[in-house]
């Protein structure tokens, strides 16, 4: 069977990080082809060189056998490529039918938009997802989630796609609207066209895949038909074998405990947590896209204040209502969004690392130069940056070492408690190495770690224990021991009540 | 002033549908008819028909200007230049006809000027990524002063009879009250029905998205600028004929009334929503406010400094109407 | 060379040059123009929109605006004639007052920004009806005139051989430059206009930040209507009109980046004198003050469209 779009040795790199080595990758018509990996293995650069927004460095894309190149977004929706995004591009004041046809609205005389067509059409298109009791005249704005994807997906439809990307999907949906999807998307299977299922749960790319294709570290591992594989494999293939190799584990004195939870909540997205941190120790903390673990960072870090609950630090219970509380506390927070939340990335390095110390380093309210200049000198030195001094542009620095200055920034502040939060993502193999090495090196010396990451090979390599979330809820704990991948994988996937792991 | 619109529509009613999606420009509506019985009650010559005209057709201009105006609040932008634009217009096509041009071809000078200074801010805007606001200020200084240097504060008189558009009358009613209602209710329709129309939502509701959907967004907002300025000229013309004489200054504050209508009309100021509908209400309202302060013995000194409360009590029900939606 | 320091070198010398090459121009189409009387009375002119401009900065530099300031002048300009005729407060009293009543109205600029979280711009455009309003209403148009002798000196006299207000300026940039270069306040006005997130999850006072800035700027309108009434001996209710055209003007003249994070206090003044310069020129060569006005319009989009051309490459 021939493929729709088929692409062949790929590369990608973006400012000298390799995002895609040498992938192949291929839909035929009629299936649903999972793309499976961790978070930074490379699914998201691939499908946008599908979709048109990037072009690959080396490689050619096929489509239907012909050698094209894809010179925007408009040109891939042209040759029948249409794609759903994880963040919907909806307009919340316009209607359903408003949406789908979006500048592609049908005509009527004197340009005008032909109303009745435009609902009509859009009342066939949801009609065949299934979706006859959304009401095409609705405003998006006041609609759940669930069905603003579904409309969405009407979008994209709109165009008669030969072949649909769908990207993580199911993150944001309840389980009632994942049924739905799937049954969706074997819709379109059958009406023949082809789906890029980007994905990282299991159960569904069981449930619903023809073939699958694992990514690691920008490499294709394997391209496989579901029939042939168990969770065991695609575990293996998109973990590898080398953990040993990668996070060099050093064990740290455990001393007393640091930071204490119990029954922390934050409205709906941190449900009943209760934990606890103990000097030297590294908890790692799993689970999926939307299981509520950044809010528990969020929450622990007081940009968004626990609404229930209890924390304890010091064993002495304390209220965190802000940033600048978290910090006097001794926590600290090396937030998930580096270029967003970590760093101003039009200011220095010098700049950016005595951010939040600055009134720690002034007298009277007037910055001490010196101490700035000697702390962030000490910054670079310590965590090896690759800078041209302090005073460069942060911006211009690479992924690992933005991090790192955002990591020095934190340390500056003398914590006691370090929240990090995916702290490799987008970074190159040896950075990742150095930041592992570094928080070997923070637990020796007596700090407590937490350490969020959607990369299951870090949280086992890394940590003393892990904690797994899903729905805002803690929902399973394992020692080290214990941790292996298919028991934390399959504990990301459940849904229940909280447990206490304190 | 707070709509009634802050919950979302129940799925059943089509009259709670409409109420949603209209709330605002009902509640203006509302608010008009009990100003109106309110100050006819307190002095019943509020009601006469000389005064009742004076209201609505003397302050017509104002709503056909909050037309394009909202247009453009609608993209995502803001035009504080527009009552000096208003000015320069007006002396433009006054001094054509009182040199003897045709009347046409002063009436067109004001819409294509317009056009042409407006479609000036819109490149400046969307080319050059100059925000509307300083881009507007720029201007507006720049008419204000190019009109008082031009004129030296003269006012034009003469006005030869052919030229006060806005002292006819077709079927009694004084022609500026037809100009806003003909002009609204096409403007609405086109910004309902037409591709064209439903863009200028799209671009100032989400312009990525906008973009991505293969809207040009650029283009667009010069158009939005540049159909602005023709209803500015249209504007300038009905105001330069209400009297016999144009004199060199615009009525102050005449952008600030002109944006008010258009905020409190139901455009919300973050772009993306909103009818010119709502902002012909509004324009009608403050004239009605106007005029009653008057005739309910309060000093019109005050007039500023409601319309100022009113933008901000507006602005602050929309900022808590989509906190709620969020 | 360090590249903030070759950034500050670009836009700011580029400023000075322009404003030493006006001033040479100036000087020689009228020999009346170096001499130290005028020069100081060009000082005088400045004051006003100069301490305003100050103020303004910061705000711009936080990424908003206050569109309210000519309004917030004119009504503090209509109460120091209100509290001290119809309150019959003593005048020094009257004038703190009215000062007061400048950083009270600037505060609920902020409070509408941070707590109602609506965009500056809005508010401010409000607010510049709201205050005029009020100024137009509590006068009733009537002006208020009889100052004592005493207070003209603020506004017309000199003291050690430079005007009052020259002086007051003078102490006011000082001031503000240390505040914007040196302190933590200043660092976290920067922090908040490059990025107010990456600076609230530093620990930055972010609402505290922006609400003593407005509020400071509604002081500073305050100060500058007192000077204001003292100097043209007479306080209306529209004086202030059009002070946020030239305040604005100056500041982005003077290198603020119109969308934050950068701008110094030293770029504004250099603005401000640029901008001085200019009227100072239009007007002896026979120009109305109308005609100066459309000028300074100019120079505001033409400065904004320049740094948007250059600001793309190089930043360092």
């Amino acid at each position: 069977m021939t493929s729709i779009v088929e692409l062949r040795g790929i590369d990608k790199s973006f400012a000298g990080f390799a995002a895609l080595k040498d992938v192949s990758f291929d839909v035929r018509a009629g299936e649903v082809h999972a793309l499976l990996g961790e978070n930074g293995a490379g699914k998201s650069t691939l499908i946008r060189i599908i979709a048109g927004v990037h072009a690959p460095d080396r490689g050619e894309i096929r489509i239907g056998g012909e050698v094209v190149r894809l010179s925007s977004p408009r040109d891939a929706r042209r040759r029948g490529i249409a794609t759903v995004y994880q963040e919907l591009l909806l307009f919340p004041e316009l209607t359903v039918a408003e949406n789908i046809f979006i500048g592609k609205a049908p005509r009527g005389r004197w340009g005008r938009i032909d109303w009745a067509a435009m609902r009509a059409k859009a009342r066939a298109l949801l009609e065949e997802l299934d979706s006859r009791d959304l009401d095409v005249d609705a405003k998006v704005g006041g609609l759940s989630v669930a069905s603003r994807q579904r409309v969405e997906i009407a979008k994209a439809l709109s165009q008669d796609p030969r072949v649909l990307v769908m990207d993580e999907p199911t993150t944001s949906l309840a389980e009632g609207d994942v049924a739905r999807l799937m049954s969706i998307v074997r819709r379109l299977r059958e009406r023949g066209v082809g789906i890029v299922y980007v994905s990282h749960r299991l159960a569904e790319i069981f449930a619903l895949a023809d073939r699958v294709t694992v990514l690691r570290d920008g490499a294709c591992i394997g391209t496989r038909p579901v029939a042939e594989v168990t969770e065991a494999t695609l575990v293996s293939m998109m973990v590898g074998r080398s953990i040993d190799q990668l996070f060099p584990k050093v064990d740290a004195p455990r001393g007393r405990t640091l930071l204490e939870t119990r029954n922390l909540s934050h409205r709906r997205a941190v449900r009943d947590v209760s934990l606890s941190v103990r000097e030297g120790e590294i908890l790692g903390i799993a689970g999926l896209v939307g299981s509520g673990r950044t809010e528990l960072a969020l929450t622990l870090f007081g940009i968004t204040p626990a609404t229930s609950g209890e924390i304890r630090v010091d064993g002495k219970p304390v209220v965190i209502d802000g940033p600048r509380a978290a910090r006097d506390l001794g926590i600290a927070y090396i937030p998930e969004d580096r270029g967003l939340q970590g760093l101003i990335r039009t200011q220095t390095l010098r700049e950016n690392v005595a951010l939040p110390v600055l009134d720690r380093i002034s007298w009277a309210t007037i910055v001490d130069r010196r101490s700035e200049e000697k702390r962030a000198r000490e910054a670079i030195d310590r965590l090896g940056i690759r800078a041209r001094g302090t005073e460069q542009i942060a911006r211009q620095l690479s992924g690992g070492n933005q991090q790192k200055v955002v990591v020095a920034k934190w340390l500056g502040t003398e914590p006691r408690i370090l929240i990090m939060d995916e702290p490799t993502r987008g970074i190159d193999v040896g950075a990742k190495a150095e930041i592992h090495a570094l928080m070997g090196r923070l637990a020796q010396q007596g700090l407590g770690i937490i350490m969020i990451s959607s990369e299951l090979p870090e949280v086992l390599g890394m940590a003393d224990r892990v904690l797994v979330m899903s729905g805002g809820r803690i929902v399973a704990a394992f020692d080290r021991a214990e941790a292996t991948p298919d028991a934390v994988g399959a504990a990301m996937t459940r849904v229940g009540e909280s447990r206490d792991v304190a | 002033m707070d709509a009634a619109a802050a919950t979302p529509a129940p799925k059943s009613g089509r009259l709670a549908r409409i109420f949603a999606a209209y709330g605002q420009e009902l509640v203006v509506l509302g608010a008009l008819l009990a100003l109106m019985a309110f100050s006819g009650a307190v002095n019943a010559r509020f009601l006469s028909e000389n005064n009742l005209n004076s209201i609505f057709s003397g302050n017509a201009y104002v709503a056909v200007a909050a037309i394009g105006m909202s247009m453009v609040i609608i993209a995502g932008h803001i035009d504080v230049s527009v009552g000096s634009l208003i000015g320069v217009l007006a002396t433009i096509s006054g001094t054509l006809a009182v040199r003897g041009y045709p009347i046409w071809v002063a009436w067109l000078a004001a819409i294509v000027v317009g056009i042409a200074i407006e479609a000036v801010n819109g490149v400046l805007v969307a080319y050059a990524r100059i925000p509307a606001i300083v881009v507007t200020l720029g201007m507006l200084s720049i008419l204000k002063g190019g009109l008082i240097s031009a004129t030296s504060g003269a006012w034009i008189t003469n006005l030869p009879p052919g030229f006060l558009l806005a002292q006819f009358r077709f079927l009694g009613i004084l022609s500026p009250v037809w100009f806003a209602a003909v002009l609204t209710v096409l403007a609405a329709l086109w910004m309902r029905y037409t591709a064209l129309g439903r863009s200028i939502y799209a671009v100032g509701g989400n312009p990525d998205a906008a973009r991505a959907a293969g809207i040009q967004t650029k283009p667009t907002v010069v158009f939005v600028f540049a159909l602005h300025g023709f209803f500015a000229g249209i504007a300038a013309i009905l105001f330069a004929s209400q009297l016999q004489v144009i004199q060199s200054t615009v009525p102050p504050n005449l952008e600030l009334n002109v944006i008010t209508a258009s905020v409190i009309g139901g455009v919300s100021i973050l772009g993306g929503t909103g009818t010119v509908i709502g902002s012909t209400l509004a324009a009608v309202l403050f004239a009605a406010i106007g005029s009653s302060l008057i005739f309910v013995n309060v000093s019109a000194y005050w007039l500023k400094a409601v319309l100022g409360l009113m933008i901000l009590a507006t602005v602050l029900a929309d900022m808590a109407r989509r906190r709620r939606a969020v | 060379m360090a590249p903030s320091l070759r950034r500050f070198l670009r836009h700011e010398t580029i400023l000075a040059v322009l404003v030493v090459v006006a001033l040479v121009v100036l000087a020689a189409q009228s020999e009346r123009f170096f001499t130290a009387d005028n020069l100081l009375n060009q000082g005088r002119l400045m004051a006003e929109v100069g301490l305003v401009a100050l103020t303004m900065t910061f705000v711009i530099v936080t990424g908003g605006i206050d569109l309210s300031v000519g309004s917030i002048l004119g009504l503090s300009a209509i109460l120091v004639g209100v509290f001290w005729k119809n309150v019959g407060l003593a005048l020094p009293v009257a004038m703190v007052l009215a000062v007061g009543s400048g950083g009270l109205a600037g505060l609920v600029n902020g409070l509408i920004i941070t707590r109602f979280r609506v965009p500056p711009l809005i508010a401010t455009l409000a607010t510049l009806a709201l205050y005029r309003g009020l100024a137009e209403g509590i006068s009733q148009s009537r002006s208020v005139r009889g100052y004592p002798e005493w207070f003209y000196a603020l506004g017309q006299r000199d003291a050690a051989g430079v005007p009052v207000q020259v002086w007051i300026l003078l102490l006011a940039v000082v001031v503000s430059s240390a505040i914007l270069g040196l302190t933590t306040f200043g660092r976290a006005t920067y922090a908040v206009g490059a990025n107010e997130t990456a600076a609230r999850f530093s620990g930055v006072a972010v609402d505290r930040t922006r609400l003593l800035i407005y509020t400071a700027s509604g002081l500073m309108a305050g100060l500058a209507a007192v000077i204001f009434v003292s100097r043209v001996s007479t306080t209306r209710s529209d004086m202030g009109t059009g002070l946020e055209l030239d305040v604005i003007t100056a500041v982005v003249l003077g290198g603020t980046s119109i969308f934050g994070g950068k701008g110094t206090i030293v770029g504004t003044v250099l603005g401000l004198a640029l901008i001085q310069a200019l009227r100072s020129g239009l007007s002896l060569a026979g120009v109305k003050g109308d005609g100066t006005i459309v000028v300074i319009g100019l120079v505001l989009i033409g400065a904004i469209l320049v740094s948007n051309v250059f600001g793309r490459d190089g930043d360092g």
